[in-house]
């Protein structure tokens, strides 16, 4: 990594950032639901996802942390909003359990296309966390996709609500496709997956699934265009829940 | 049926190759998927698996030594029970025991199969066939209604439960912690006079 340009090393500095930060904050949002499942057995199905999450977070951070030198308790707990690289849909407030279900589908979606790239990526930084990612990722998947079912064709009233959660997340999906300035340089060594090629990719998976569970995919999209360090208001909201402990005294080892 | 949860499915889990599949409990699950699944988030944390069944709880017919025994007149041929010229095929269930009071973390474990056309007779048939002296409980249901994990799962679904040492107390050396923070605290001469 020492040989690596300035250019090309801030580009796999944000890309793995941007891995870390997506997992982080899902992570955050699923552990929300300990406690509050809807039947004991989800309450620790979700916890367990809400787990796995947090430990990707860590293997992409540990990775970040041999190329940089920085400390990952440090990013995660003392970084601004504007600093974290993670996409809108993530830190989305939970919602109801369509919206969560919903949500988490689609990111495990997209999460499984990207793995599958990255695992053959010629970047040993990058293949080697995917590999053991993608393990668990399958059942995520496989988890979330059973609910979506169910949901999207169980009663009046789920399918309702999944129809809503569907509404309201589609237009955020493009953002974890948009082709970014500074990590374009890895596409073009062919070091990272081009975004949009995942983005036909994760369409060919996710609508024929969605409309076989019920839902009608919303029509004319308008996607968020957001660079990934833009974010709503509820970034810093769950900043201010995550980091309160560490913060209120910085210097303490735990 | 006013009962609000979800049907109740019971859980056997294989911790290796070659060793049976033992009762380690329930999960509550709209479908054997789910149920497939909710076993595997609640029973395989901590403990290695090779394999899960679920299996309904409606589907397994039990019995214990001393209900057999306070029944005496226990009898293989219920086909009166049954009409006279109907046709019943033969399957073939699933036969559990408990033979071991000493497990504390499972109940009955899977021994064999035998064929019979209901569940009495498949009852009946693994009393005789599996007659341990030391069996307590017997346990058949038919092979059908059995949802099992597969080979090609095991990656997904259990091996990464084997890579979280965090999960294990043993991870967290709690003994030798604590002599450690004793010995802070009270100065290692004592700690020696002590040993």
């Amino acid at each position: 990594m020492d040989d690596l340009n300035k250019e090309t090393h801030t580009a796999i500095a944000h890309y793995l950032t941007a891995l870390a930060d997506d997992e982080l904050v899902l992570a955050h949002r699923d552990s929300e639901w300990t406690g509050h499942a809807p039947i004991l057995e989800e309450d620790i199905a979700f916890s367990n996802i809400a787990q796995d999450e947090m430990g990707h977070a860590l293997l992409w951070y540990n990775q970040l942390s041999g190329l940089t030198g920085l400390d990952p308790d440090r990013l995660v707990f003392f970084r601004e909003a504007s600093e974290f690289r993670n996409v809108q849909m993530v830190e989305l407030p939970k919602g109801d359990w369509a919206f969560t279900i919903l949500r988490q589908y689609l990111f495990d979606a997209y999460e499984l296309v990207q793995l599958k790239w990255l695992e053959r990526s010629p970047l040993p930084i990058l293949a080697d966390p995917a590999a053991k990612i993608r393990r668990e990722e399958i059942y995520h998947f496989r988890h979330t996709g059973a609910w979506t079912q169910r949901l999207g064709m169980g009663t009046g009233e789920s399918n309702r609500r999944m129809q809503r959660a569907l509404d309201e997340l589609w237009p955020f999906a493009g953002q974890l496709f948009s082709r970014n300035e500074s990590t374009w340089p890895l596409v073009i060594a062919g070091t990272i997956p081009d975004p949009v090629d995942q983005w036909s990719e994760w369409q060919t998976l996710v609508v024929p699934f969605l409309t076989g569970s019920g839902l009608k995919l919303p029509g004319e999209i308008n996607s968020i265009a957001a660079e990934r360090t833009h974010h709503t208001d509820h970034l810093s909201d769950l900043l201010l829940d995550l980091q309160e402990v560490a913060r209120s005294d910085p210097e303490a080892s735990w | 049926m006013t009962d609000s949860q979800w049907p109740r499915f019971e859980v056997f889990l294989q911790d290796r190759e070659g060793h049976s599949h033992r009762n380690v409990g329930t999960v509550h699950a709209s479908d054997s998927e789910l149920a497939l699944q909710n076993a595997r988030d609640v029973f395989v944390r901590r403990p290695s698996c090779q394999s899960l069944w679920v299996v309904p709880a409606t589907a397994i017919y039990a019995l214990t030594k001393q209900e057999i025994r306070e029944n005496a007149g226990l009898s293989a041929d219920d086909s009166e029970q049954q009409p006279k010229n109907a046709d019943l095929d033969v399957k073939s269930y699933l036969v559990f025991q408990k033979r071991n009071q000493r497990r504390t973390m499972s109940y009955v474990e899977y021994v064999g199969r035998v064929d019979a056309a209901t569940p009495g007779q498949a009852m009946a048939g693994a009393i005789t066939a599996f007659d341990d002296p030391s069996s307590t409980v017997w346990w058949v249901c038919p092979a059908s209604v059995v949802a099992r994990s597969t080979v090609d799962d095991v990656e997904s679904m259990f091996t990464p439960a084997t890579e979280k040492a965090y999960r294990m107390p043993q991870h967290y050396r709690i003994i030798q912690q604590m002599l450690e923070a004793k010995s802070r605290l009270l100065g290692k001469a004592d700690i020696e006079q002590d040993a």
